[in-house]
């Protein structure tokens, strides 16, 4: 449940364990990652005004937003952002990422765009993005600007992480990522990324650094070639308002938990979760309870040496003695009806030899039908 | 009469060379090769009677959970308290924190064990009287050999100071060093070792703990990281010591993730567990305590061609009381779903104390 992320979030990080870190995973079939992100923010900074968190302050670290994109959020939320200097602040990675601006400043008297100094009380400009230890200081000065030394804690929300692997190796992102994670005055950290962007090992990475991944699905799988394109194209639509959102714990205990919701907006319905059982982990015991499809086919497929097969016709089985002519007679008959259930039967037969010809065949009589009980 | 024979049969052992002595906490195995324990002895009697000096132990991570601390606990503290010498390395800025987490030895039960014994023995005397042939002296013998060789480890009871701050722990990071300068602490450490014949004094241990982490800037030198395994496997081989390199086997690619479990001499893994899984839950007993699961893919055999078949590779993790590590086989659940036993305590007539197990 989304509930239970916003919980996490919440109660943070234990002492001497690293801080819960959430991964907000999407694609192009399903491009909701935004939306979500912005609730949590929202929902996380609501709880943090409230006092409800263990953190006492949010620092957003913004590459692909302007800060005033966070502060109406916040605002449109009804959080009055306002008043809140000392429980959020805006580390402006979009506005001058590269040094770009004062380097123009520099060389040709370019004065500065003056929208930067509306937002200058909750955000504060970042210029050496490439630089990933000095990023790391800058936050985690920030965050002490906001709650002070000693051991109160601040939450860090980065969008997003695929615009700092833009500017710098995988593994500096990482370093990055894991030395917040252990950070004394860390108490949750949480990212967005965009899975179509990157290569599978850099989306294996981003995962493997974070205790909770939170991945948006189509709801339906578009399939393939032989659909129409009229059904895909419905699906499409109905893909644009739906997702599905799939999340995976990590549990301190080494078990993990995985959930499906449905979703449409923002609003989360729980949905009853498949729990496809993963056949790689079970490992292969000596024996099998369930049968395979094709198990299954083939047993469907024996015919059974009853002459009564409960299907209303009789069935002559090849019985040893009968002669090599009667059989003769008999096989077309009984071919017949064998090949249409024994078409696809591999190897297995069973033979049936009758023990005299006095027997008669099997009846639907009960022979206990007589008994007084 | 003839004279008395000393000797039942005609071929007699010349054993005019005595067996080596080792130090504390090694123990001879077939082959001429010398065990040490990892620290979890249902882990040992899998293995065959632990990790042989000088190979190599790989054990692949499970990103989603974190099992493979727990065999790397273990391993470590095995070696602390037995006075063996101990590098570790990890991706963390400190790993000295790591230590703290250690576990200590468990208290012996075979103190409150042995207080039940005459009571139960007084009810149970017409019944089991061939108790005295299992002998008390076989039993003492064996627990406290089995001391100095391995011990149980309460995961709920912090190592004691003295062990953590001792001259013999290294600790290294390798987020910031490169391989050349793990690859000299390593050598230095190794060299304290030396093979020779005859007895050996002191063993080490190596444990390096998520080798190819992203933090680590060499953790995208696929070809360097390998030429580093191989070169620490040599020379392990030829000192006393065992490693044991944990790595998240999703975050290499996998022609490199069978190079890296080629050079492995003995190579486990560890797998997590889906919580609420009602499917698993039906199918295999005990589902509720298990934490997750380890697989033996290959065990160590030195001086010899001859393989280890065993009977099961898979095992799940249980922390029994939630402090003593404990390996089971896996059982299908039959109808009454009664709970497996531990692989330590082999059939016979003692019984796994778990609830709700059939006694015949």
């Amino acid at each position: 449940m989304a509930e239970s992320i916003y919980r996490a979030l919440r109660d943070g990080a234990l002492e001497g364990e690293l801080a819960p870190a959430l991964t907000i995973k999407d694609s192009v079939a399903s491009p909701f990652a935004l939306q979500v992100f912005s609730h949590v923010i929202s929902q996380l900074f609501s709880s943090i005004l409230a006092g409800k968190s263990q953190s006492r302050g949010l620092v957003v670290v913004s590459f692909s937003r302007s800060p005033s994109f966070y502060l109406d959020l916040l605002k449109n939320k009804g959080t009055d952002v306002a008043s809140s200097n000392k429980q959020i602040q805006i580390l402006d990675c979009y506005s001058d990422p590269l040094g770009w601006k004062d380097q123009l400043a520099g060389s040709r008297n370019f004065t500065a765009l003056s929208n930067e100094a509306m937002v200058s009380s909750n955000a504060i400009v970042f210029r050496e993005v490439k630089h990933m230890d000095k990023l790391y200081n800058s936050i985690i000065e920030l965050g002490k600007g906001l709650v002070g030394g000693g051991k109160i804690r601040f939450s860090i929300a980065i969008d997003s992480a695929d615009e700092m692997l833009r500017h710098a190796p995988v593994s500096s992102v990482a370093r990055l990522l894991s030395n917040l994670r252990s950070h004394d005055q860390i108490s949750s950290i949480f990212w967005l990324l965009h899975s179509d962007l990157h290569e599978a090992r850099v989306t294996a990475v981003l995962e493997y650094l974070s205790s909770i991944v939170a991945s948006l699905e189509p709801s339906h799988q578009l399939a393939n070639g032989q659909r129409g394109d009229l059904e895909n194209f419905s699906l499409i639509k109905h893909n644009s308002k739906k997702g599905k959102f799939h999340v995976r714990f990590k549990k301190r205990n080494g078990r993990s938990e995985e959930v499906h919701i449905e979703q449409s907006g923002i609003n989360f319905a729980s949905l009853p979760s498949e729990g496809a059982i993963n056949q790689g982990l079970v490992p292969k015991v000596q024996f099998s309870l369930q049968l395979s499809e094709k198990e299954r086919i083939d047993k469907a497929n024996v015919v059974l040496p009853f002459e009564h097969q409960g299907n209303g016709k009789p069935i002559q089985i090849y019985d040893g003695r009968r002669s090599l002519v009667d059989s003769k007679h008999e096989r077309p008959v009984s071919a017949v009806e064998n090949v249409q259930t024994n078409e696809n039967c591999g190897s297995g037969e069973i033979i049936y030899y009758r023990d005299s010809d006095d027997e008669m065949p099997d009846s639907d009589e009960d022979p206990d039908d007589d008994l007084d009980i | 009469m003839a004279a008395a024979k000393t000797r039942t049969s005609t071929f007699s052992r010349n054993l005019s060379t005595a067996p080596p002595s080792h130090g504390p906490g090694l123990k001879c195995g077939p082959n001429g090769t010398v065990f040490l324990s990892s620290g979890i002895p249902d882990l040992d009697k899998i293995l065959g009677g632990g990790f042989p000096l000088g190979s190599l132990v790989m054990v692949m991570e499970d990103a989603e959970a974190p099992h493979h601390m727990l065999l790397l606990r273990n391993f470590m503290a095995q070696g602390l308290v037995l006075g063996q010498h101990l590098l570790y390395s990890s991706p963390a800025r400190d790993p000295r924190g790591f230590l703290g987490t250690l576990p200590s030895p468990a208290a012996s039960k075979d103190d409150k064990s042995r207080e039940r014994d005459p009571d139960q023995e007084k009810g149970l005397r017409i019944a089991w009287q061939y108790k005295k042939y299992f002998g008390e002296n076989q039993l003492d013998g064996q627990r406290d050999g089995k001391h100095e060789y391995s011990n149980e480890f309460d995961l709920r009871k912090p190592l004691e100071r003295h062990f953590i701050n001792g001259p013999r722990i290294d600790c290294v990071s390798i987020q910031d060093s490169d391989l050349s300068t793990l690859r000299d602490r390593c050598a230095t450490f190794l060299s304290q070792f030396p093979r020779n014949d005859g007895s050996i004094s002191c063993a080490g241990r190596i444990a390096i703990q998520s080798f190819c982490a992203p933090q680590c800037a060499y953790s995208n030198m696929e070809w360097d990281m390998l030429s580093f395994i191989r070169s620490l496997k040599s020379m392990v081989r030829s000192s006393n010591s065992v490693a044991i390199v944990t790595f998240p086997p999703s975050l290499l690619s996998p022609s490199f993730c069978k190079r890296w479990q080629h050079m492995a001499d003995t190579l486990l893994s560890v797998k997590a567990i889906q919580d609420e899984d009602k499917e698993l839950a039906q199918l295999l007993t005990g589902y509720q305590d298990m934490v997750g699961f380890l697989n033996v893919h290959k065990v160590a055999r030195i001086n010899t061609q001859v393989p280890v078949i065993l009977e099961a590779t898979t095992f799940s993790i249980k922390l029994q009381k939630r402090r003593y590590l404990v390996l089971e086989c896996l059982n299908q659940a039959p109808v009454d779903g009664s709970s497996g036993t531990s692989y330590g305590t082999s059939g016979g007539c003692s019984s796994s104390s778990k609830t709700g197990n059939l006694d015949f």
